[in-house]
């Protein structure tokens, strides 16, 4: 009986090293091009927010959900029901690393929450991002930060209410496709 | 999933409707990650050929949802496997092992591919080994399983681990029937 079941066992391991699914290999893997889904995450004064995109390499022209543009900087926007949310990594070439800005070049829009624009203004006030992995076009990571509401958006100059009143964490990003 | 899908959708229900009990599941190997939890549901039986064990047969419906695409992506399999189940007390109830073989009835797998959906449709054989207990509620014999199971076609396999439990259908008694 151990003979059967060892042969049994050691049939059923061989046969496992198959490197390829049997789609992969129906294909070839490298002719497989699965589409990726882009999601991104957050809370904001505890209120989650998510967005999640099918097919993001292919998104509606002129009005994608979720994405990265390189202009100017890398502009990362992303578009849920409690608005947007735009985030601008100032850099010429976007790498792996972590990406903190605060109020000392000016005030800057970074998403909207009850209604009122919301703002890196106050000294304390930051957007801290952290790409973890930039691999096949696609960004992922996880961000924070700190904001202050425009009570009265008006030019040239916002009235901001409380500083640093609106908090942002736990914030996530995976698979945003960086447009060129 | 195309008409294959609802062949094999239909044998779920079917099955489902035969009293077949049900199973999670999980695709193990490369490019496995893109995969939910599986869920299967399963009808086996089994003759007594002595004390310790039985030759089974099981038909089980598998599939596997393509994350981020609810069902409309993923793969099915269909397989028929025998077995040797084989109880390490000797007396038909309690703790067993089991070698199964038998082949994939119904094999698809559905994948997005820039509007162009990929849809493709094989066979193959299967190779399953697995570890369970026997045990009876009332005079009603049931079967819970663990088990490894691999379907091979077109020079690739298809890896996974089953989970699951059965109300066990046998033909013949211990002691008169072998």
């Amino acid at each position: 009986m151990k003979f059967y079941l060892t042969i049994a066992a050691t049939t059923l391991v061989l046969s496992s090293c198959y490197k390829q699914s049997i789609a992969d290999s129906m294909l070839g893997v490298t002719s497989i091009k699965q589409t990726t889904t882009a999601t991104l995450s957050y809370e904001i004064n505890g209120n989650p927010v998510s967005i999640s995109v099918k097919d993001a390499d292919h998104q509606l022209a002129g009005s994608p959900t979720l994405y990265c543009e390189k202009s100017g900087g890398y502009i990362l926007s992303g578009i849920s029901s409690f608005g947007e949310i735009v985030f601008t990594f100032h850099t010429d070439s976007l790498i792996v690393g972590n990406y903190k800005y605060t109020s000392y070049y000016g005030p800057m829009y970074v998403t909207s929450f009850e209604g009122k624009p919301q703002y890196v203004y106050n000294p304390g006030d930051n957007m801290n991002f952290t790409v973890t992995s930039y691999t096949d076009g696609h960004i992922s990571g996880n961000f924070s930060g700190q904001l202050t509401p425009a009570i009265s958006p008006g030019y040239p100059d916002n009235i901001y209410g409380t500083p640093g009143s609106v908090i942002i964490k736990n914030g996530s990003f995976n698979n945003v496709p960086v447009f060129y | 999933m195309g008409k294959g899908s609802l062949t094999a959708f239909l044998v779920f229900f079917l099955m489902l409707q035969a009293n077949a009990q049900i199973g999670a599941m999980k695709l193990v190997g490369n490019n496995t990650k893109d995969y939910s939890m599986g869920f299967g549901a399963f009808i086996k039986t089994g003759v007594p050929v002595s004390d310790a064990a039985d030759i089974t047969m099981e038909l089980s419906a598998n599939i596997f949802p393509l994350k981020g695409y609810g069902m409309d992506y993923g793969t099915i399999m269909c397989p028929l496997v025998a077995g040797y189940r084989y109880t390490l007390n000797g007396t038909g109830q309690g703790l067993y092992i089991e070698p199964q073989i038998g082949y994939s009835l119904v094999g698809i797998t559905s994948l997005p591919n820039d509007g162009n959906d990929i849809d493709l449709k094989y066979h193959g054989v299967v190779l399953a080994g697995g570890t369970g207990y026997l045990f009876t509620i009332g005079s009603a014999p049931f079967d819970l399983n663990l088990r490894y199971e691999t379907v091979i076609a077109h020079g690739g396999s298809n890896n996974f681990i089953s989970l699951g439990i059965s109300r066990f259908i046998s033909f013949g008694k211990r002691d008169t029937n072998y």
